[in-house]
């Protein structure tokens, strides 16, 4: 019972998802109440009957009181959850108790990262986000939002099931043989040998990393690159795992055996139509994969269809991703740079990515320079008495006037239109600069600017179909692949265990006896170590099966919320006896050589805030910005630990153990990452 | 929405949902403690002075009491470590006194807006606290506030009385109450003689069941409705006309208004009555019994409908509320028990519903009725008829004798209620708004303490039983107040380099040392935290948090919370594990700290 909406203020849906349990309920309310034979509303039309009051109300407590409500819950338990980003609503529902206001706020964050990644600097004008999220053509439309539900249900899956994306940490599997060479590989053959070729066509791999299943096997980058934030590298890892979508259960079998249960877990989790589905291997999943439907609502059946046909129809699996990452360079910070991912799967479960920088990145950053700027005078005009902005106002106009005529020049000479930007451009120029210029009559100027700019920039960076230009060419893409699968090709097995028990719990109990569970955090890498918590049916975990395994997991579960919840107020150590057993949970701050520095009284956050993790709000970031303040000139690590004990061990020793295992695995994250 | 009403509340962000909830629920109830259902009340008063009261209600919640009381919405009583327990126990023994007198049926004793003995479960004492908070405040000894009458013609002045409405739950929850009932009748004093009949009539459901409701305390929940349900009939006649046969000597304390001038005409009603009734009982009884039907009370439609009579009663009352004889229109519980009331009344509303009850009663039956049970209220009736009206007794003897009883009482009773649905105004409302079942507040004030009691609804009407409680108590409670007066200090407990909160769920009473400086911010924030945390935990007993200032433990039993946090051990530290961190020796500290005040976590 679980939806997602967004939708624009005049309450035309932007984007839905649902679960099957949800549209049931939705199709039964408004699906019975025709009897005279007509046919059933459309799913969406009912959506919009069901929403309409929310959304009216929403706005129009807006208008009046200038706030709204975040979030409400009926008397039949269903929780809503509502935020508002520019002029886009989004609204979470839960109607199974099985998710709490928290969740569904981090859902929300998650869908608004994603069109981030997706969209880039389109999300920045209102208008332009709303016709890219849901475009005219119903196709065209079908095939988007089909995509983004995919990506969530992924991101549910994966919140659900791995620890990783429960804490917003990256899991490593902890070989530090392997990884070096596998590091050491990516650098010196893999990606000078790619960055060197010809086919390139102007693209740089910068990035290059080997996921097993969730957990990353090795990492590289290339040396000028901007470092990849957490919170974009576990967006891509959703995404590459909702491309290829593997299963951790699936692999203790033989391969013939492993590609049976893939189609088989497609049943559960939505196989995915995506432009890169036809590689050799996942395309004959998708046609094993055929039953799934079986149980799926005969429209949604039919939208599966079509989305096929049109999948099928777009030849080109080599096709990269345009996806929009954060990027601290020389010149600045930039939050949305346009790069190209490419994701080629060695093997079921194994996926190489490649994230390269496109040729004119430039003009994004310039785009973004503009943005600013406008954004700024925008919000200056708003609020400042006039005279004052023009005062405070003059010099930036001035550059930007300078800049943006020199801007326009140099697209003269490239196939990008501009004539909208030129038009608009002009128009404030002629306004700002004549006399009493910039004043609030100037906002409506400055609203214009921005979308024309929007709109270059989505001429510039989204990928047209089927276009060949800017990209790797496909033999290279190939070439890059046999490589390391020939690397890798005698551990592959062993990586599949691997991922799978990447550090076990027996290896712990000698020295802690009496521990069951723990998770151990580095914030200022986001990444995780943690034992494994398999419930596959297959893996036999040392928990074993049934009931055990499963509460200590919720368990494990809900302690992270707890934690969240306090930490959100302030409290950064939390024990608690619940009835066998014992948790801790410590944040501490330490410096690079593992000096313990002393707490400080963090903030206290508001209910309302964004969720606390790393994936779609980084809260640890500014968190360590926010301790570096009274710790200047030393570089600040930030350590969770998470600790599960029987109740029946003394409270001494279980912080005896806490401080011990803190101490030993502090080691294993000094591998290092790059 | 609630009772097809919309409530709004709105309270800063820092309140979690569940309280906001909780205080908007207690308003609510507090509201129709005094008032009665919402919708009538709102037809029988005017708007400005129900918004008078609201407002009072909602300061009462909000006011006065510190903020960690609003976290744990619970009582504020004696602090019991300052004063000598003699006194907590001579307060808990006046109350059982006053017991004594089957009218009351619970109470409790206030000094100073707050407990200091109550036998009334913790939300009832909280309504019950309003009022005497309130006239307290006005140090007035007859407080006059919503519609309440000073008793006239009592002996002493600082007693007063006012309606209030209970739920069936919370009337059932004081009925319920294990009271001994031998030591009742045994231990009271001598009440004035009575004809041997009439005592007949003074027994009332509301006496007997202590007794039939011992099997009902073994049910694990119950609740009004599955409680008075899962009584059958027979138990309660049957142990109705046992005790008349078995205990004469009962006392017949609530026997009423001896100066009034029908006594002796009430006694004649009494001696038909009695009989009537009785014979009426083992008919019915034995009616059921070879009716072979295993009746299922529908005490909802019962309770409502003793409402809607109510209902219509109240705003063409005639004086009722000066004289209470509305209150004497009871619940569906009492029924039985208001012959004894009604004999005396010569009040024309009464006679009137009564009349139209005698006159209708062979109007159509409703068809949905012909195969409903016969509940309490139509007996009730058919009592009440019986007793007044010679038609009446002549019916229900042609009932008697045609075995038919059971119809035309049902008979009566809808074709009255009947009647009274199309006389009252108020529209047809909820079950739920109106299954409140109106009672009496009885207050004897000395000085700052008071005895608050909650009453039958007749209580103040018969003079020998408020003259029993008021003589029972008063010398007592004078010696209870002057205690009180020179061994409250009324400061904090001792100080010490620590603050505690200890919360006793099952008497919702809280202890602690707080003194409201603003350091202590810090730990009621943290309590605040922790204690929302254990309502969603389960299974949680204990949990430690800190931060960079402070450390706060919190430990909890199915009885109790306790928060505890130690000043001054501001040693820096790295937040890292350490087991030889200050805050992880809390527990130790608090179990050793706390013994001195009485607090046991051993």
């Amino acid at each position: 019972m679980k939806c997602l909406l967004v939708t624009s203020e005049s309450a035309e849906v932007l984007f839905y998802w649902t679960d099957p349990e949800f549209q049931l309920r939705v199709q039964e309310q408004y699906g019975a109440a025709r009897e005279d034979g007509e046919a059933a509303p459309a799913f969406e039309d009912s959506l919009n009957t069901l929403f309409a009051p929310i959304i009216i109300s929403c706005s129009t407590l807006v208008d009046r009181l200038g706030d709204s409500y975040t979030s409400f819950s009926t008397e039949n338990k269903d929780t809503y959850v509502l935020h508002q980003f520019e002029e886009c609503l989004y609204i979470a529902v839960n109607g199974d108790g099985e998710e709490d206001e928290d969740d569904l706020k981090r859902r929300i964050y998650v869908m608004k990262k994603m069109t981030d990644v997706l969209f880039g600097m389109v999300t920045l004008s209102s208008d332009l986000l709303k016709k890219e999220l849901r475009p005219q053509d119903s196709e065209q439309r079908r095939a988007l939002w089909r995509h983004l539900q995919g990506l969530l249900e992924t991101y549910s899956r994966l919140r659900e099931q791995d620890q990783s994306f429960l804490v917003e940490a990256v899991e490593r599997l902890i070989h530090p043989t392997l990884c070096e060479q596998c590091i050491e590989f990516l650098e010196r053959r893999l990606v000078a040998q790619l960055n060197s070729s010809t086919e390139r066509q102007g693209e740089e791999v910068q990035h290059a990393f080997i996921l097993v299943h969730t957990k990353l096997l090795a990492f590289y980058s290339s040396r000028n690159a901007s470092t990849l934030s957490s919170s974009d590298l576990l967006t891509l890892m959703g995404m590459v795992l909702h491309l290829h979508p593997s299963s951790p259960d699936i692999d203790e079998s033989s391969p013939e055996d492993v590609r049976d249960t893939t189609a088989g877990s497609d049943v559960f989790y939505t196989p995915e139509a995506s432009p890169t589905h036809h590689h050799t291997e996942s395309s004959r999943i998708e046609t094993e994969a055929a039953p799934i439907f079986q149980f799926v609502d005969p429209d949604i059946q039919m939208a599966e269809d079509s989305l096929q046909t049109l999948q099928s129809c777009r030849p080109d699996p080599a096709q990269p991703i345009r996806v929009f990452l954060e990027s601290t360079l020389k010149e600045g910070f930039y939050p949305m740079m346009p790069h190209s991912m490419y994701t080629l799967p060695l093997w079921p479960g194994i996926t190489l990515v490649l994230l390269t920088k496109i040729p004119n990145s430039h003009v994004a950053m310039s785009i973004y320079h503009f943005l600013e700027t406008v954004a700024k005078l925008e919000k200056r005009l708003n609020e400042g008495p006039e005279g004052a902005v023009s005062h405070r106002g003059h010099t930036p106009i001035q550059e930007l006037r300078s800049k943006m005529d020199k801007f326009l020049r140099s697209l003269a000479n490239t196939h990008i239109q501009t004539s909208q930007l030129q038009k608009v451009w002009a128009e404030f120029k002629a306004r700002a600069f004549s006399r009493g210029g910039l004043s609030k009559e100037l906002v409506p100027d400055c609203r214009r600017l921005r979308n024309a700019l929007c709109v270059i920039f989505r001429q510039c960076f989204f990928l047209p179909e089927n276009s060949s230009t800017h990209r790797l060419s496909p033999t290279l893409q190939e070439r890059a692949r046999t490589m390391v699968q020939d690397k890798l090709v005698d551990w592959k097995d062993f990586l599949l265990v691997k991922s799978k028990r990447n550090i076990t719990m027996v290896s712990y109990l000698e020295e802690f006896p009496g521990l069951v569970h723990f998770i151990y955090v580095d914030r200022a890498a986001g990444q995780m170590i943690a034992p494994s918590l398999s419930m596959a049916d297959r893996a036999s975990a040392e928990l074993g099966k049934g009931p055990l395994a499963l509460y200590i997991k919720s368990k494990v579960w809900s302690l992270v919320g707890t934690a969240r919840r306090y930490l959100q107020k302030g409290y950064t150590t939390v024990t608690q006896r619940d009835g066998d057993y014992y948790y801790c949970y410590f944040l501490w701050f330490e410096n690079e050589t593992g000096y313990k520095l002393e707490v400080v009284d963090i903030p206290t956050l508001p209910d309302d805030s964004a969720p606390i993790g790393m994936l779609a709000w980084d809260y640890y970031r500014k968190l360590l910005r926010y301790y570096s303040k009274s710790h200047s000139g030393e570089v600040v690590k930030c350590y969770e630990l998470l600790t599960v004990h029987l109740g029946v061990i003394p409270s001494d020793y279980v912080l005896q153990h806490c401080s011990q295992l803190a101490r030993k695995l502090w080691e294993p994250s000094r591998i290092p990452l790059l | 929405m609630k009772e097809h009403f919309l409530w709004a509340l709105s309270c800063s962000v820092d309140i979690p949902d569940v309280s906001v909830c909780a205080l908007l629920d207690q308003l609510i109830s507090l509201f129709c403690f005094y008032n009665g259902p919402v919708r009538q009340s709102y037809l029988r008063h005017n708007r400005s002075d129900l918004a008078r009261h609201w407002a009072r209600y909602l300061t009462h919640l909000q006011g006065g009491s510190s903020e960690l009381h609003h976290i744990f919405s619970c009582l504020r009583t004696i602090d019991s470590t300052n004063i000598d327990p003699l006194l907590l126990l001579k307060a808990a023994l006046i109350l059982q006194a006053c017991q004594r007198c089957p009218l009351v049926l619970a109470g409790c004793i206030l000094y100073r807006g707050r407990v200091v003995s109550t036998q009334m479960p913790p939300d009832l004492t909280v309504k019950v606290m309003v009022h005497e908070t309130e006239s307290y405040q006005q140090q007035d000894p007859r407080p006059v506030a919503n519609g309440m009458n000073g008793v006239s013609g009592t002996p002493s002045s600082s007693t007063g009385a006012t309606p209030v409405f209970l739920t069936p739950a919370e009337l059932q929850a004081l009925r319920c109450h294990p009271v001994d009932k031998k030591c009742r009748s045994h231990c009271a004093p001598q009440p004035p003689p009575r004809p041997r009949k009439s005592r007949l009539l003074s027994r009332t459901l509301s006496d007997t069941p202590p007794d039939e409701l011992d099997i009902v305390n073994l049910d694990p929940a119950p609740t009004p409705s599955s409680c008075r349900s899962s009584l059958s009939d027979e138990s309660c006649y049957s142990a109705c006309l046992s005790s008349e046969a078995t205990t004469p000597q009962l006392s017949p304390v609530h026997q009423s208004e001896i100066s009034c001038p029908a006594d002796a005409k009430s006694y004649d009603h009494g001696l038909s009555n009695g009989i009537s009734a009785c014979k009426l009982k083992e008919e019915v009884v034995m009616g059921k019994v070879a009716n072979g039907c295993n009746k299922k009370m529908d005490i909802r439609t019962s309770q409502s409908e003793t409402e809607a009579r109510d209902a219509f009663i109240l705003p063409n009352g005639n004086g009722c509320h000066a004289n209470g004889h509305h209150l004497d229109q009871p619940g569906a519980t009492d029924c039985l028990s208001d012959q004894s009331s009604c004999d005396e009344q010569s009040d024309s509303s009464c006679r009137r519903s009564l009349s139209n009850g005698a006159e209708t009663p062979r109007k159509a039956v409703l068809p949905e009725n012909g195969e409903m049970k016969r509940t309490k209220t139509s007996i009730g009736t058919g009592h009440v008829g019986d007793s007044e009206m010679p038609t009446h007794t002549k019916n229900g003897c042609r009932n008697g004798t045609e075995g038919l009883e059971e119809r035309e009482t049902k008979e009566n009773g809808t074709g009255r209620r009947q009647d009274e649905r199309e006389e009252s105004s108020s529209p047809s409302s909820s079950s739920e708004e109106e299954a409140l079942v109106p009672m009496a507040l009885y207050q004897h004030r000395v000085r700052a303490l008071v005895l608050a009691l909650l009453v039958e609804p007749h209580f103040h009407t018969d003079q020998a039983a408020v003259e029993e409680v008021y003589h029972s108590s008063m010398a007592s409670l004078n010696g209870l107040e002057a205690h009180l007066r020179t061994s409250t200090p009324g400061g904090p407990g001792p100080h010490g380099p620590y603050t505690f909160a200890h919360y006793d769920c099952i008497q919702n009473t809280l202890t602690s040392n707080l003194s409201g400086a603003p350091q202590e911010r810090s730990f009621v924030r943290a309590t605040a935290l922790l204690h929302s945390n254990f309502s969603q935990t389960q299974t949680l007993q204990e949990a430690i948090v800190r931060n960079a200032g402070a450390a706060v433990y919190a430990t909890r039993s199915t009885a109790q919370e306790t928060y505890f946090l130690q000043h001054a051990t501001a040693v820096r530290n790295s937040g890292i594990p350490n087991h030889q961190d200050s805050a992880f020796s809390l527990p130790s500290k608090a179990r050793h700290r706390l013994l001195k005040h009485g607090v046991n976590l051993l």
